[in-house]
């Protein structure tokens, strides 16, 4: 049994576990434990990680109509391994006490949704073990299913828009599964290496084919455009751990497939030369083109969300984004950078919607609307949401900072303006964004009705502070995920990024964080020495204040949280003109009218009509083609 | 090696008898009917070893072939017998006053059907395949409600019209011959139906007996009767008999009829079928003809995997096929107590878990969602079908890969619909124990054949070959050349 | 020569005139004796099959074989479809009677739409409704002789 079968093994257990535990107490607790375990057989396998190991078959293979399964991890598959093992445990830590209990106590099934989680750990462990595209084919479908179980344990919202995702899904992976089969009849394996083989001797017309294929299919995962409209909501009425695991790691399970496939297999250059018909473009600009409308369109949407959870998952679309183009730049910066922003992306999602979650389950919304003020009562919760959103928002110190600077870098280096100019719009988007949410829910005016509520409990304040102190550490020294990305980047066949602890050298300007984080901590140094050596402040009560000549009552509202950012909306409200929608609605009416002919069909009063025009048809035929 | 005969002579015996038995003892005549296809089970079964290494044939009262009538026993036909046998006892439908009526029905449906698949000449084929309707009509209208009656009669007026085809293809295909049998046809077909009139036999006997196997455009007779008939019955009917007239064309198409034009009719309409099959699915509003449809849709497939020349063609088909005759009747014996408006069946899933995990389960093989059964017939249907390399084909797999799509979306609302929270106002009663009994058994072998895939795949490989091997069956029957 | 082209265009001819009494009659009565022609069409041509002018029937009186013996075996085949195709439109009729009694129309229109909206009624769908829907469609008119 080599250590992937453990891991494997293991994996499975927690999936059954918790069945059997049931509603009690002690199944989160116990859940964790086994992601632990997990987390220390992956750990076993770290030489993968710093690409000191040759990757680890498993075992078992099946022959299934004479074709081949097999498994096995190599770096790629062991980075992604370390971000899903860590989500799952520490959402599941965070399911663990208080939540648990209210979780419960509203007459939900803590037994579903631990096995839901845990299932969806083991799906993605099997689909980044797959050592062929028949079980990447299988871990994908299995993929798909256990995050349409995770989101459908959430409200009726939830399950209408899982239901959307399930459509979607399916028939992304029917769409892959059209380009597995072809890749079959031409070379009759499914073998990563016969495939990657074939390329080179195969017309342009095909590859295209296949390009599209496996490039939408996967994308309905990312929630690449125009497949993303299940993603935001499904996602943000998942249960509240549930959402954070799914934000930081579920999607990016199509961004592995893609670097498999496009990346690896067919390559990049391959799809540089690949002409897209009566313009300059590529194959490769195409896609890159569309991961940049991804981050735009999704990031403003978000913007316009009141909604925290909402507004949450529509940036997860958008962040989707930054990745797959960090990849397309396939050189060793951009390819570094979306590989890195998977990792922090993870890592500050799942600490923002811990937080959210935090929220909620003391006050009950997470309407933007309806909240404010929290930082007085909720400090830590607080500040586990501010290293989010400097994360999301890509400033520094934070991890995100890095990823999107090496993305930007890339861009600039590779003489793509046009790209760069959209990526940064999209920033844009995101930092304002970012401000509503922390702004609504903590700045402001403390609501009457959330003066007596307590500071989230500690088994959701570990996770969240454990992710805060990683956010920040990979910042600071982004060298620690680097090793980890230029082993991923030896294992897919990039070129390998050159890089040191604080960050990455090269002759036109390298970043150093260590350097950019330490002025930055000087600087905060020097400013709180004179703030508090000035002693010129005085602590006072919210309400000890006056307006209007006036003094402030409790239930005075002074400080107007609602319709946000007016005098923007005002500007760039018209181009919201729900395009996407329109278009999906028009599909499924087409869809309609057409399913409406084919009932009519079989509802004819002749039916024999029918038969006897097909009789007369293939009787003339015959008599013709004898 | 003769007792085989009892599998088709033991039930039409007892079927004619039961009114005498249910006069000595009515507790008898009860119990009879499935007492006795359990005992032609056994003697399948027990016979299913000696067929693994070659086909055999009986003939019957020692008459050489071709005067003489001859069984023609491979793993297909016993297998197909044995599915008729086990999916009559599964969903025997007799219940109620009516209960002697259909079980005699039900006795009969199982002895000629087995017949069917046994038989090695076309006389009998034809003959058999006749009772079958007559059983049919009967059994689909013994709810005995009007719109059963009428449902019924639209059927049988479709069926007389294809059956009446289906004798004009055989007069053309004995008048080319001189043969009924099928040993004999085989020897002659590369000589004497390899021509325009061949083909034109083919197309005539395709749409009669394509009337039970739903083929396009002959099957606008499913949704009603499946809508208005006993759900039991419609599970029969969509998941046994509708194999049973796919194995006899498929059966002519390789012994009697080499041209590649008869595969093309064939590809064509299967297309057309899984076209209008899954899309009047798509917009159904009740959970019975939403099963028609998708089973038209289904059935599509089959033909479509089934023209694939070769033993390639027979091999995805019968996987197909196999895998439809036991998600569908599952699927019927559900719809025993869900038939009716889909809106009935929101929030179920709080009162009957079982049914609703079996309805998923089921739902997610049909769609052919890994590691499950159902992905692996479509993937070596996907796989058979582009090998090909022409475009007819092709555009065959994109059709069933589009179609099982919108199959996703339709079975898919229906599931999540059964976890709303808010339930409906009349929710359906719960299941009885005997529906739920046999859903969840082919439930049950449906998930244990995830876990025996590799083995069976070789069985079903290993029967598509001796099936499509047509100098196997002319030398097993070895009939005497004619005067 | 001349009997077998008669025979042929008069077995082409029953097939036809059965096909097109399904196709355009409405009336089921007609529907059902248009099967009856069909059949009968189809049987002729399973005669013709191996049809030899002047043979006699193929029985062996007194040790006397006849020189030029008519094929048995279409017909007992015929012969069997003879009794299936009369067996069918005793059902058929019976069929109709009941639906004639239950429904008071023979028309295939107005069983059709009957049929559909009883199916809907059972299962509980009620039809689509909206405000701007047109009138719904009067019911088709019931008639004892049927809407031949």
């Amino acid at each position: 049994m080599t250590p992937l079968d453990q891991l494997l093994l293991l994996s499975a257990l927690t999936v059954v576990v918790p069945l059997f535990t049931g509603n009690r107490r002690i199944t989160g607790p116990l859940a964790t434990l086994l992601y632990t375990g997990q987390g220390l057989l992956l750990l076993r396998m770290a030489g993968l990680g710093y690409g000191s190991e040759t990757p680890v078959s498993s075992a078992v293979s099946l022959q299934v109509l004479g074709l081949e399964l097999h498994w096995r991890f190599d770096a790629l598959s062991w980075f992604f391994a370390l971000i899903t093992i860590g989500a799952g445990l520490l959402s599941s830590w965070f399911a663990s006490g208080e939540w648990a209990q209210r979780y419960r106590d509203s007459g939900s099934s803590l037994r579903l949704f631990h096995a839901a989680l845990a299932l969806n750990v083991f799906t993605m462990l099997v689909l980044l073990a797959s050592g062929e595209l028949l079980s990447l084919f299988i871990g994908w479908e299995l993929v798909s299913w256990a995050s349409f179980l995770m989101m459908s344990l959430g409200s009726n919202t939830a399950l209408r828009y899982a239901m959307r995702y399930v459509t979607y899904a399916f028939a992304g992976a029917m769409a892959v599964l059209m380009g597995l089969v072809l890749v079959y009849t031409r070379t009759g394996s499914f073998e990563f290496q016969a495939f990657r083989d074939a390329v080179p001797s195969m017309d342009a017309d095909t590859v295209w084919l296949l390009f599209g294929l496996f490039a939408a299919g996967f994308g309905v995962k990312m929630a690449l455009l125009p497949f993303h409209l299940w993603q935001a909501k499904a996602y943000a009425e998942t249960p509240g751990p549930g959402a954070a695991f799914l934000g930081a790691i579920s999607s990016r399970m199509g961004l592995f497939a893609m670097i498999v496939v496009l990346v690896q297999i067919i390559g990049v250059a391959r799809l540089v030369e690949l002409p897209v018909p009566f313009t300059f473009l590529s194959g490769r600009d195409l896609l890159a083109w569309v991961a940049v409308f991804t981050i735009i369109f999704p990031t403003f949407t978000a913007l316009r969300q009141h909604d925290a959870r909402r507004l949450l998952a529509w940036h997860g679309i958008g962040q989707g984004g930054y990745m797959l183009l960090g990849i397309l730049i396939a050189d060793d910066l951009g390819s570094a950078g979306g590989l890195m922003h998977v990792f922090n992306h993870a890592t500050y999602q799942a600490v923002l919607f811990m937080s959210v979650t935090a929220v909620i389950h003391r006050t009950g919304t997470s309407d933007l609307n309806k909240l404010g003020g929290l930082v007085a009562r909720m400090p830590l919760s607080f500040l586990a949401m501010l290293i989010g959103i400097i994360g999301l928002a890509g400033l520094p110190p934070m991890n995100g900072f890095v990823s999107k600077w090496l993305v930007y870098r890339a861009l600039i280096l590779e003489g793509s303006p046009l790209l760069f100019l959209g990526a940064v719009i999209g920033t844009l988007g995101t930092i304002l964004s970012v401000y509503k949410l922390i702004h609504n829910t903590f700045l402001g005016q403390l609501r009457l009705e959330h003066v007596d509520i307590e500071e989230a409990p500690s088994s959701m304040l570990w996770p969240m502070m454990i992710l805060s102190t990683v956010v920040f550490v990979t910042g600071y020294f982004p060298g620690l995920v680097l090793d980890w990305i230029a082993s991923v980047q030896a294992a897919v066949g990039l070129p390998v990024l050159a890089h040191h602890l604080g960050g990455v050298h090269i002759d036109k300007g390298g970043l150093d964080m260590i350097w950019v984080v330490s002025v930055l901590l000087a600087g905060f140094g020097v400013g709180a020495l004179v703030f508090l050596s000035g002693n010129r402040s005085k602590r006072v009560h919210q309400l000890d204040n006056y307006a209007g000549g006036h003094f402030l009552t409790a239930d005075t509202r002074y400080q107007y949280s609602d319709n946000f950012y007016p005098g923007l909306m005002h500007l760039i409200g018209p181009w919201y003109r729900k395009s996407f929608r329109w278009l999906e609605g028009g599909f499924v009416s087409t869809v309609d009218t057409v399913s409406q002919l084919m009932q009519g069909l079989y509802r004819h009063t002749h039916p024999a009509f029918y038969l006897l025009a097909v009789v007369v048809f293939a009787l003339s035929w015959v008599m013709g083609g004898d | 090696m003769n007792e085989l005969v009892l599998m088709v002579a033991l039930p039409l015996l007892t079927a004619f008898l039961l009114p005498v038995i249910d006069r000595l003892s009515s507790l008898a005549a009860r119990w009879i009917g499935p007492l006795v296809l359990l005992l032609t089970a056994i003697i399948g079964l027990s016979a299913w070893s000696q067929t693994g290494s070659g086909a055999i044939t009986i003939e019957l009262g020692n008459f050489r072939p071709p005067l003489g009538i001859d069984l023609y026993v491979d793993q297909l036909a016993l297998l197909f017998a044995l599915a008729v046998t086990l999916g009559t006892l599964l969903l025997w439908p007799a219940e109620g006053e009516q209960r002697l009526r259909q079980s005699t029905l039900a006795l009969l449906l199982a002895g000629s059907g087995s017949g069917l698949a046994l038989s090695g000449d076309l006389f009998n084929i034809y003959v058999l395949y006749e009772l079958i309707a007559v059983v049919s009509y009967g059994l689909a209208a013994s709810r005995g409600t009007a719109a059963g009656q009428a449902a019924t009669l639209r059927y049988l007026i479709v069926s007389a019209f294809g059956a009446a085809l289906a004798l004009a293809g055989i007069a053309l295909v004995y008048q080319a011959t001189g043969t009924l049998n099928l040993a004999q046809l085989a020897q002659l077909a590369p000589t004497q139906l390899n021509n325009g009139q061949g083909l034109a036999a083919f197309v005539l006997m395709l749409v009669g007996f394509g009337v039970k196997a739903e083929l396009f455009p002959v099957n606008t007779w499913v949704p009603e009767v499946y809508a208005t008939a006993p759900a039991r019955v419609a599970g029969l009917l969509a998941g046994v008999v509708s194999k049973l007239a796919l194995l006899i064309i498929v059966r002519l198409l390789i012994l009697l009829f080499p041209q590649p034009e008869a595969l093309t009719v064939m590809l064509v309409l299967g297309i057309l079928g899984v076209l209008t099959g899954e899309l009047a699915a798509w917009r159904a509003r009740d959970f019975n003809r939403m099963l028609a449809f998708s089973s038209i849709g289904q059935l599509g497939i089959m033909f479509i995997a089934f023209s694939i020349p070769g033993k390639a063609g027979v091999f995805a088909g019968l996987a197909v096929a196999l895998h439809h005759l036991v998600v569908k009747p599952a699927l019927f014996l559900l719809a025993q107590r869900w038939g009716g408006s889909l809106e009935h069946l929101a929030g179920v899933a709080k009162g009957s878990p079982l049914a609703a995990a079996l309805f998923i389960l089921l739902a997610l093989s049909l769609i052919g969602v890994p590691p499950l059964p159902g992905f692996w017939a479509k993937l070596l249907v996907m796989i058979h079908l582009l090998e090909q390399q022409s475009s007819l084909y092709a555009l065959g797999a994109w059709i069933i890969m589009a179609g099982a799509a919108l199959e996703a979306n339709y079975l898919f609302r229906v599931a999540s619909s059964f976890y709303r929270r808010e339930a409906a106002a009349t929710p359906p009663a719960a299941h009885r124990t005997g529906d739920l009994a046999g859903a969840s058994l082919l439930g049950a072998a449906l998930a244990a054949a995830v876990f025996l895939i590799v083995p069976l795949a070789d069985r079903i490989e290993a029967m598509a070959g001796q099936a499509a091997d047509r100098d196997h069956y002319i030398q097993t029957v070895n009939p005497e050349p004619l005067p | 020569m001349d009997t077998i082209i008669i025979l042929y265009t008069g077995a082409f001819g029953l097939i036809f005139i059965g096909i097109a009494g399904i196709v355009l009659s409405r009336h089921l009565v007609r529907i059902i004796f248009a099967i009856g022609l069909l059949e009968a069409g189809a049987n002729l041509l399973l005669l013709l099959a191996t049809w030899r002018d002047g043979a006699s029937a193929p029985i062996i009186v007194g040790g006397r074989v006849p020189a030029l013996m008519a094929d048995p075996v279409p017909q007992a085949l015929v012969l069997t479809a003879i009794v299936i195709g009369v067996g069918i439109l005793a059902l058929a009729l019976s069929l109709a009677l009941r639906v004639q009694h239950a429904w008071g129309t023979l028309d295939m229109r107005a069983i059709r739409l009957r049929l559909e909206e009883e199916i809907d009624d059972a299962a509980g769908i009620e039809p689509p409704t909206s405000a701007d829907a047109p009138a719904p469609r009067p019911t088709a008119p019931a008639t004892r002789e049927g809407g031949a």
